[in-house]
């Protein structure tokens, strides 16, 4: 690229190119210009604003994209045209210095959950408990003088569009930000609405890889998505346990295709295209077609992705029927349902999870504690993730004061941050790329393995000079 | 017209190579020019807009300048008529307006309405009335309109949640969505009519063709498939991610975060930042005027037929900066008199004697400068 760049940029290369050596075209002088000018700029926002570390990387330079690793990396031989999400996408609007609302009573966050009824109601259920979790705790910590927050609250519906008409009664409501959801559609497109109404997002949940993608500057994501997940399950699979004929079996819907969007990619470049990719409906039971098929295809390795209580279903009528396949997952299938229903089938399958939930540092052991107390049940992953997401979001406001563009900067500058899920490292789009765990089911336990490094920026941490 | 150039050390070869360019430009001959040898008018100085006028907040999501020459803007916080004292007159929620964060607009060139698109719904002013239309109480698919336009008696939305038309004889909606069109997902921005056929912009979904008499869909999706680079130049829409469409003559804009797209029927052309004069790549609207267009950037008013391209830019300090690019020539740089007073630009007006702009902090009147007149004998060749 630095090559390429260069001969662009040189007068030699054009007067080669044209005959005659001509004047720099002006949007390669430009863009030299802007390189060099950039650079003070973006140093001073990322340290002025949110103080963050700067992940050992010159200030500014994302080049770790979702911290892909080389080998999975598109078309790496060659030197696409053009790559984004190198360097964060500023916000060039006004809006900084707007004057504070007047008699303001209190701090407003928006909290955006999915239906209480619908399939992530139970997961959107721990993410408010954490949420509510973290503002009640804050606010019985403020001193006097120092407005108190309020969580102003919406739920989802089935309806296509429903999460745009939320969107906009947050911003009716003014809050400063706001917090969720679970389901990747709706997030989408509340993330648009957001463009237009210039209020944060930080999603605590939602692993549409995606949401991230947009270029729409005005949405951070704590928690690890469906391509993290993909990349290791991906190295799992092929180069570690040596399987060469991976099936995938997911749900018929877009949570399905974009969760396994970058697996069925991913283990194409290693070498190994996937020999069956089925689909079935949530909640089907008929599944005679996608067993006979992938039987057909004779797979060493089969990757689910779906609702706990359906997985565990196929996996137990696909080991009974004699599919002798390795049995991958996502994070879902840790969850009660897949074991359940899966039965003895559930022995030896493999999942990508966020980190043990076991673990005994003690700000984790403590959130334990203070959840059971406060709602006498367990913290779950969503929990988790909806405290830190709320935590962040605390910081950010008491950082920046109560105005929506300040506490973007503070949030959109964000390089890394420690939660009590563990330490947080924001790419180039704002998106939470630490690594994820893997963890076996033996003899009716999860066992779960250490969280690895984040390889390739360590890497390019290690070449900085 | 008096500029001060801030840059321009271009040797006078360099002029006489850029002039035999222009001359052999296809298609082009020097009657066709309008200023300065450009294929578009350029703006000598600025008027704008603001609180001291009547408008209601910083920023202005669209302006419209309708057939009775009234100038209409729609705002964060209501919408805008520009009245003969020059002050802009508001009206709100409070005069029957569905909400007050207007987001477009569009004139039906047969009656005169206005329809208005807001974050809660439609409505159309007409005869100083205004009809709102809701999702509860109307085909409206989804209260966001992001986008609107009228062709041939149809109304026709961009939503959150799909498109819609309504026949304007019957009042009859129609939705178009995942179910019933090849959308991935229902999630529209824009929406354009154009010669028998209607122009989505998707969100995710690139572009698609309706054409309403053979009831048929056609996608333009980026061949690339992937959003974190562009494989290569030209080989379709820049990015399925469309933030918005504009269509004139038989030539198709399409604005993504990623960059720039023009297709003309035949052939796709794609500009992105740094590789081409387009300052940025987060272009949020485009308004075509004959062969060129106007685009708004989030740091520039740009104006450019692909070829020849105008940036209208503030500068560290403020500073009006107007940056020229002809090719196989360095850019030119001019400091204008007075700035647009915002460069994140939302929305765009023009024809071929003046330019509105709806910006994040305030509204700007582009005031051309004069053209040459045209020599007859070249006009006709």
């Amino acid at each position: 690229m630095k090559r390429l760049t260069f001969l662009c940029q040189s007068r030699l290369f054009f007067g080669l190119l044209t005959g005659v050596i001509l004047p720099m075209p002006s949007w390669a002088e430009k863009a030299a210009e802007e390189k060099v000018a950039a650079q003070p700029s973006i140093a001073k926002a990322a340290t002025t604003n949110a103080e963050p570390a700067t992940c050992g990387l010159p200030a500014g330079q994302y080049p770790y994209y979702a911290n892909t690793p080389e080998e999975m990396v598109p078309f790496r031989t060659l030197e696409p045209y053009y790559r984004y999400f190198t360097t964060r996408l500023p916000f060039r609007g006004p809006g900084r210095d707007y004057p504070d609302p007047p008699d303001l009573k209190s701090l407003k966050v928006g909290l955006f959950g999915p239906a209480p009824y619908g399939p992530e109601g139970a997961r959107g259920k721990q993410t408010r408990l954490g949420v509510l979790l973290a503002f009640e705790e804050e606010n019985a910590s403020r001193r006097a003088g120092q407005l108190p927050f309020e969580i102003v609250e919406r739920e989802d519906s089935p309806l296509w569009g429903s999460a745009a008409n939320i969107a906009v009664d947050f911003k009716d409501a003014d809050v400063l930000g706001y917090l969720g959801t679970i389901d990747g559609d709706a997030t989408h497109v509340a993330l648009r609405v957001t463009l237009k109404t210039e209020t944060y997002i930080i999603n605590t949940s939602d692993p549409d890889p995606t949401l991230m993608e947009t270029q729409i500057p005005w949405i951070s994501r704590v928690f690890p998505d469906d391509r993290q997940q993909c990349y290791r399950l991906a190295d799992l699979i092929i180069n570690r346990r040596g399987c060469k004929r991976v099936a995938i079996l997911r749900e018929s819907s877009r949570p399905g295709r974009v969760g396994v969007m970058h697996l069925v990619n991913d283990i194409r470049r290693l070498g190994k295209p996937a020999v069956a990719h089925l689909l079935y409906k949530p909640g089907d039971r008929s599944l005679a077609e996608q067993l006979n098929t992938i039987k057909g295809a004779n797979p060493d390795a089969l990757v689910f992705y779906g609702q706990p209580e359906d997985i565990g279903f196929a996996a137990a009528l696909f080991r009974k029927s004699g599919i002798t396949a390795q049995f991958f997952g996502f994070d879902r299938l840790k969850e009660d349902g897949f074991s359940k229903n899966a039965g003895e089938a559930a022995e030896g399958t493999t999942i990508c999870y966020f980190f043990n939930p076991d673990r005994t540092d003690k700000p984790w052991v403590e959130f334990q504690d203070r959840f059971q107390k406060r709602w006498s049940e367990k913290a779950g992953i969503y929990a988790a993730y909806g405290y830190d997401g709320a935590k962040l979001m605390i910081e950010a406001i008491n950082k920046s004061g109560p105005n929506r563009y300040r506490v973007r900067d503070y949030l959109a500058n964000l390089d890394e941050w420690d939660g009590i899920t563990g330490h947080m490292i924001f790419d180039g789009r704002n998106d939470n790329i630490a690594p994820m765990s893997m963890a076996q089911f033996k003899q009716g336990k999860w066992q779960f393995q250490p969280v690895p490094a984040i390889t390739r920026l360590e890497k390019l941490r290690a070449a900085q000079p | 017209m008096k500029f001060r150039k801030i840059i321009n050390p271009r040797p006078l070869w360099a002029a006489t190579v850029a002039a035999c360019a222009l001359l052999m430009s296809a298609g082009r001959g020097v009657g066709e020019t309008t200023t300065e040898g450009l294929p578009f008018p350029i703006i000598e100085r600025f008027e704008n807009f603001g609180h001291d006028q009547g408008i209601p907040a910083h920023k202005v999501h669209v302006v419209l300048k309708t057939s009775d020459s009234k100038l209409w803007i729609g705002t964060w916080d209501g919408l805008c008529v520009r009245e003969e004292n020059g002050k802009f007159k508001r009206y709100g929620p409070e005069d029957g307006l569905t909400h007050k964060m207007v987001l477009c607009m569009v004139e039906d060139p047969k009656t005169g309405d206005l329809w208005i698109g807001t974050m809660r719904g439609l409505n159309k002013f007409s005869g100083g009335k205004i009809t709102r239309y809701v999702q509860t109480d109307s085909g409206l698919p989804n209260n966001v309109v992001y986008g609107v336009d009228v062709a041939d008696d149809k109304l026709w939305v961009a939503t959150a949640a799909g498109a819609g038309v309504m026949d304007l004889k019957t009042g009859a909606w129609k939705i178009y969505d995942h179910t019933n069109s090849n959308m991935h997902e229902p999630w529209c921005y824009s929406i354009k009519g154009a010669k028998d056929v209607v122009f989505i912009g998707v969100w995710g979904g690139g572009i698609l063709e309706h054409n309403p008499q053979l009831g048929t869909f056609k996608a333009y999706h980026d061949p690339d498939g992937d959003f974190h680079y562009d494989l290569v130049p030209d080989d379709g829409p820049i990015n399925d991610i469309t933030s918005w469409i504009a269509w004139k003559d038989g030539v198709l804009w399409q604005n993504t975060y990623f960059g720039m797209s023009r297709y003309d029927g035949k052939y796709w052309k794609t500009w992105v930042q740094d590789k081409s004069p387009l300052p940025s790549n987060f272009t949020q609207f485009a308004w075509p005027v004959g062969k060129y267009c106007w685009i708004g950037t989030d740091r520039s008013a740009t104006v450019t037929d692909g070829t020849y391209w105008a940036n209208y830019m503030l500068g560290d300090k403020g500073e009006s900066i107007l940056e020229i690019h002809r090719p196989k020539q360095a850019a030119e740089k001019r400091i204008l008199p007075t700035g647009i007073c915002n460069a994140f630009v939302l929305g765009i007006w023009a024809d071929e004697n003046e330019a509105w702009f709806a910006t994040a902090n305030g509204l700007s009147h582009g005031i051309f400068s004069p053209r040459p007149s045209v020599p007859k004998v070249a006009a006709a060749k």
